[in-house]
C-alpha cells in the first residue's frame, strides 16, 4: 500500500523544555502547524511510523560513527534527557518491518548499520509528542549522522529516500513517514540564537515544490553556513526522495529567536495529491 | 571535535542516569575514571564551562550538561563567548 502520509517538523527542545519563552504569536502559530500535523497523521490511521531524525551524541559518538542507522528494537526508550519535560516512555518498535526494509536496502545498492537498542533523544521524542501524544504507534527510526563529519550528502540522502519509497510503498501496513530536524540553527556554539531566514525560505521552497535537483545539489558548506543543526535538514531530503513527484499541501515557518532556530513544517495529504 | 576524552565524559553524565549519580556524588571520583589531561580535569572539577568549551567540549554535549545544572542560556553564551 502505498505511504498514507508524511510530514516533516523541526525539534528544537525549546518546543517543550522552555515552551513560554516564544512570542505568544508565534507559539501559537507554531503550535497550529504541529496541530495540523497531527490531524493528519491521525486521519491516516498509520499502522507504522517509519521516523527519519537526527540526535545530538546520544547513540552515535566518536567510538563509533556511522552514516545513517536503522533501529530494530522492540522499544526506544527516551527521552535522554531529564530536563525535556516529555514524561519517560518506552515507544513501540518493529524490528520485523526494520528488518525487511534493511534487507530491501542492501538488496539495492545501500548498506545502512542497525542497532537493536537506540535511546532517543529530543530529537524524536519532541516530535512524537506533539504528532502522536500517546506514543502509541511503532516507530521505524532511522538516524542520520549529522554531527561527525565525513557524513551522508544529500545526494546520497535523496537516492536512499528513492530506495526506501519504493518498499514503503509496496508494504502492507499503512506507513507514515516523518522526518524531522532543522532548520536553520547552530545549537550551543559562540552563533547559538543565529537563525538564516533566507536559508530556510529557499529550503523550504525546494522541498514545497518538490525540486530533486536543488536539493540534491546542496553543498555541506552550504547547509554549515545556515549553522551546524541545519545539517538535520538531511532527513528533509531523504523525505523528499522518498515522496518524489508528491508535493507538500501546508507548509510553515516561524523563526523563533528564543528557541534559537527556524522551525519548519510540511505536510503531504497523500490522498488530495495522488 | 577534538577533546574526545573530556567530550565521552561530559556525554556519559548527559545521557546515564547511573553516570550522572555517580558524578553528583564525588566529581573527582568519577573523573579519576577517564584518561583526561590536567587542565581538562580542573575545568571539569572547577565546572569552568568557558574553558571546557574552549579545550574542545562540543555545544551539544556541554550546553545540556549546564542544563542538568539549570544553568539559564545567558550565562552559558557569555562563558563559552568569553
Amino acid at each position: 500500500m502505498p505511504i498514507v502520509y508524511a510530514c516533516a517538523a523541526s525539534h528544537a527542545p525549546g518546543l517543550t523544555a522552555w515552551r513560554e519563552a516564544a512570542a505568544p504569536e508565534q507559539l501559537a502559530k507554531v503550535s497550529a502547524a504541529f496541530e495540523t500535523l497531527r490531524e493528519g497523521l491521525a486521519a491516516a490511521r498509520p499502522d507504522r511510523i517509519v521516523l527519519l531524525t537526527s540526535e545530538h551524541w546520544a547513540n552515535f559518538f566518536l567510538d563509533h560513527v556511522g552514516a545513517v542507522c536503522f533501529g530494530r528494537a522492540d522499544y526506544y526508550e527516551g527521552p535522554v534527557e531529564p530536563w525535556l519535560k516529555v514524561p519517560k516512555q518506552k515507544v513501540p518498535g518493529d524490528p520485523a518491518l526494520s528488518l525487511r526494509l534493511l534487507e530491501h536496502c542492501y538488496a539495492n545498492g545501500f548498506e545502512p548499520s542497525h542497532a537493536q537498542e537506540m535511546k532517543f533523544d529530543h530529537g524524536s521524542m519532541v516530535p512524537l509528542h506533539f504528532l502522536t501524544p500517546d506514543f502509541a504507534t511503532p516507530v521505524v527510526p532511522i538516524l542520520f549522522n549529522t554531527l561527525a563529519a565525513p557524513r551522508c550528502s544529500p545526494k546520497r540522502c535523496l537516492q536512499l529516500g528513492d530506495v526506501l519509497g519504493a518498499a514503503l510503498d509496496a508494504a502492507p501496513e499503512r506507513i507514515a513517514v516523518v522526518a524531522t530536524g532543522g532548520m536553520s540553527h547552530d545549537p550551543g556554539e559562540r552563533n547559538h540564537g543565529f537563525i538564516d531566514g533566507d536559508f530556510d525560505h529557499a529550503f523550504l521552497q525546494a522541498m514545497t515544490q518538490g525540486d530533486l535537483a536543488a536539493l540534491g545539489a546542496y553543498s555541506d558548506a552550504q547547509i554549515l553556513a545556515a549553522g551546524a543543526g541545519a545539517m538535520e535538514l538531511l532527513a528533509w531530503i531523504c523525505l523528499a526522495g522518498i515522496m518524489r513527484h508528491r508535493r507538500p499541501s501546508f507548509s510553515s515557518y516561524e523563526p523563533v529567536k528564543p528557541w534559537a532556530t527556524g522551525i519548519g513544517h510540511l505536510r503531504y495529504d497523500i490522498g488530495a495529491s495522488g | 571535535m577534538s577533546a574526545y576524552t573530556l567530550n565521552k565524559m561530559l556525554r556519559e553524565i548527559n545521557r546515564d542516569p547511573g553516570a550522572r549519580q555517580r558524578y553528583s556524588q564525588d566529581a573527582e571520583a568519577f573523573a579519576a575514571g577517564f584518561e583526561l589531561a590536567e587542565e581538562e580535569r580542573h575545568a571539569f572539577l572547577t565546572r569552568d564551562i568557558g574553558a571546557l568549551y574552549r579545550l574542545g567540549a562540543h555545544g551539544l554535549i556541554l550546553r545540556p550538561f549546564t542544563l542538568l545544572q539549570q544553568m539559564p542560556e545567558p550565562e552559558y553564551l557569555r562563558l563559552i563567548r568569553e
